[in-house]
C-alpha cells in the first residue's frame, strides 16, 4: 500500500527535528541564565558610574554644558549602532528589530550611517541601501565582554567628536522580562544632563573633588558611555536567547503534535492493510472450499 | 568593628570585594590618599596602582587599573575596570605587556587599524603594566 512507508519516514524525520529543537531550547536556557547573571553582576558598576556622573553634573552646573559630549555634534549626519544576532532560529528577534529600524529611518530627515553588530543584521542591511560604515564582528558577539564594549564605545565617541555627526543612536532590543523584549532606538550622544541627574537624593554639596570636577568629569564620561554600550550588548544578547528559547520551545511542541498526528494516521493505515489482507485470505479460503 | 568603613570594589563584571576596613589607601591621580572613618565626602580619579586597606584580617592589597573612588557616609566605593590581589599578579605577563606597550609607542607591531592606535593609550598601558610589575615583585620578596 502506497504511503505507509513515506509516513514512517516522516515520523522519523519529525522526531529528529524535535530532538534538535529541544536540544537548542536547553542550550538557550542555560545561555539565557548566564547572560541574565552577567547583567545582574554589572548593575552595581553601572549604577555607581551613573550616580557619579549625575552628582558631578550637579556640581558642575552650567559649566557642564560646555562639555563637547553634552552638545549636539557639528555634523549633519546621524550615526547608528545596530545590534542584531549572529545566528538565526531565534524567532522574530531580528526581523522585529529591523522593522523598528526601517520605520525609524523613514521618519528621519538626516542621512544615517550605520555600525552593525551581528551577521544577521549585516546580511539584511548590506543587501539594501543602508550606508554601512563598519561591521563589527570581532570578537564573536556571544563572547563579548566589557573590553569589547569599551572599544566600540570609544570608536562611537571618536566618530561623534570628529564633527561629521550631530547625534549617535543605539538600535537594540531591550530586555524587560523573560517573555518581553522590545526593540528600540535610544540616543547615546549627545548626553543630556537631565537624564543623568535623575532622582539622586544624596547631598553632593561640599564634596571634595580631586583633581577637580571638570577633570574627573572628562575621564568619567567615557566610562559612562562604555557601560551604556556594555549594557546594551548584554541586554540584546539576553533578549536573543530568550527569544530563541521561546521559538525553540514552540517548535518542539509543534513537532510533538505533528508526530502524534502522523503516528495516528500511520496506525490507521497499518490496521486497514492488515484487515484487507485478512479479508483476502478468508475470501481465498472460502473459494477453495 | 565599631569604627570602621565599608569598602566596596566594583568592576563591570562583578562586585569584587565588600568588606569592613579601618582605613583605606588608594592611588588618586594627585598621589596616594588615605581615608579613615568620618571622612568628608570625596570623589577622586584614580591612577593604576595599589589599593590597600586595614581590615579584620590585617593589611590587604589589591592592584587596580585606574578608575574612581567615592567616599560618602563612611562607604568607600572604588569603581575600576579590573582589580586583582597583589599576590596573584603574573609578573611575566606584566613584563610582556610592558614590552608590547613600548613597541606600540615606537610605532612597531601595530596589528589593529591605524585609527585605533593611540599614543596616550599605549603610554597608559605601559604605566599599568609597570605598576603591576612593581606591585607583584614587592610581595615576592
Amino acid at each position: 500500500m502506497a504511503g505507509i512507508k513515506d509516513l514512517r519516514g516522516r515520523i522519523t524525520s519529525v522526531g529528529n527535528i524535535r530532538q534538535i529543537t529541544r536540544a537548542m531550547e536547553m542550550v538557550s536556557t542555560t545561555k539565557l541564565r548566564r547572560f541574565q547573571d552577567r547583567t545582574m553582576a554589572s548593575k552595581p558598576y553601572s549604577e555607581e558610574i551613573t550616580g557619579l556622573v549625575g552628582r558631578l553634573c550637579k556640581v558642575l552646573g552650567d559649566e557642564a554644558e560646555n562639555q563637547p559630549l553634552l552638545q549636539p555634534g557639528k555634523g549633519d549626519r546621524t550615526l547608528a549602532l545596530v545590534v542584531t544576532s549572529d545566528r538565526g532560529l531565534c524567532g522574530a528577534y531580528n526581523s522585529n528589530l529591523l522593522k523598528v529600524l526601517e520605520k525609524w529611518r523613514k521618519d528621519r530627515e538626516q542621512p544615517v550611517d550605520y555600525m552593525v553588530i551581528g551577521k544577521k543584521g549585516f546580511g539584511y542591511m548590506d543587501r539594501r541601501d543602508f550606508e554601512i560604515k563598519r561591521f563589527i564582528n570581532e570578537p564573536i558577539l556571544e563572547k563579548t565582554d566589557y573590553r569589547a564594549a569599551s572599544l566600540t564605545a570609544r570608536s562611537l565617541v571618536r566618530e561623534f567628536l570628529s564633527g561629521e555627526y550631530s547625534e549617535v543612536v543605539l538600535v537594540f532590543t531591550a530586555f524587560k522580562n523573560i517573555s518581553k523584549y522590545i526593540p528600540q532606538v535610544v540616543s547615546l550622544l549627545p548626553v543630556s544632563p537631565d537624564e543623568l541627574i535623575g532622582d539622586d537624593s544624596g547631598s553632593s554639596a561640599g564634596t571634595l573633588l580631586e583633581p577637580d570636577a571638570t577633570q574627573i568629569f572628562e575621564s568619567l564620561m567615557p566610562r559612562y558611555l562604555e557601560t551604556r554600550v556594555y549594557n546594551v550588548l548584554l541586554e540584546s544578547l539576553t533578549s536573543e536567547f530568550a527569544s530563541r528559547r521561546f521559538a525553540m520551545s514552540n517548535a518542539t511542541e509543534a513537532a510533538s503534535d505533528m508526530q502524534t498526528e502522523l503516528r495516528g494516521m500511520y496506525n490507521k493505515m497499518r490496521q486497514e492493510k492488515i484487515t484487507m489482507e485478512l479479508l483476502d485470505l478468508v475470501g481465498g479460503v472460502e473459494a477453495v472450499k | 568593628m565599631a569604627d570602621s568603613l565599608t569598602l566596596r570594589i566594583i568592576t563591570p563584571e562583578k562586585v569584587l570585594m565588600e568588606t569592613q576596613a579601618q582605613s583605606v589607601q588608594f592611588p588618586a591621580q594627585d598621589g596616594l590618599t588615605g581615608v579613615l572613618k568620618g571622612h568628608a565626602p570625596l570623589v577622586a580619579a584614580l591612577d593604576a596602582g595599589v589599593l590597600s586597606w586595614k581590615g579584620s584580617e590585617g593589611d590587604q592589597e589589591m592592584f587596580i587599573s585606574g578608575g574612581f573612588c567615592e567616599v560618602r557616609d563612611n562607604v568607600v566605593r572604588v569603581v575600576t575596570e579590573s582589580g586583582e590581589p597583589v599576590s596573584e599578579i603574573d609578573v611575566d605577563r606584566a613584563e610582556k605587556s610592558a614590552v608590547r606597550a613600548r613597541e606600540r609607542m615606537a610605532g612597531k607591531n601595530i596589528d589593529f587599524d591605524a585609527a585605533e592606535f593611540d599614543l596616550v593609550r599605549a603610554q597608559a598601558a605601559l604605566r599599568r603594566s609597570l605598576m603591576r610589575q612593581a606591585a607583584g615583585r614587592r610581595t615576592r620578596r
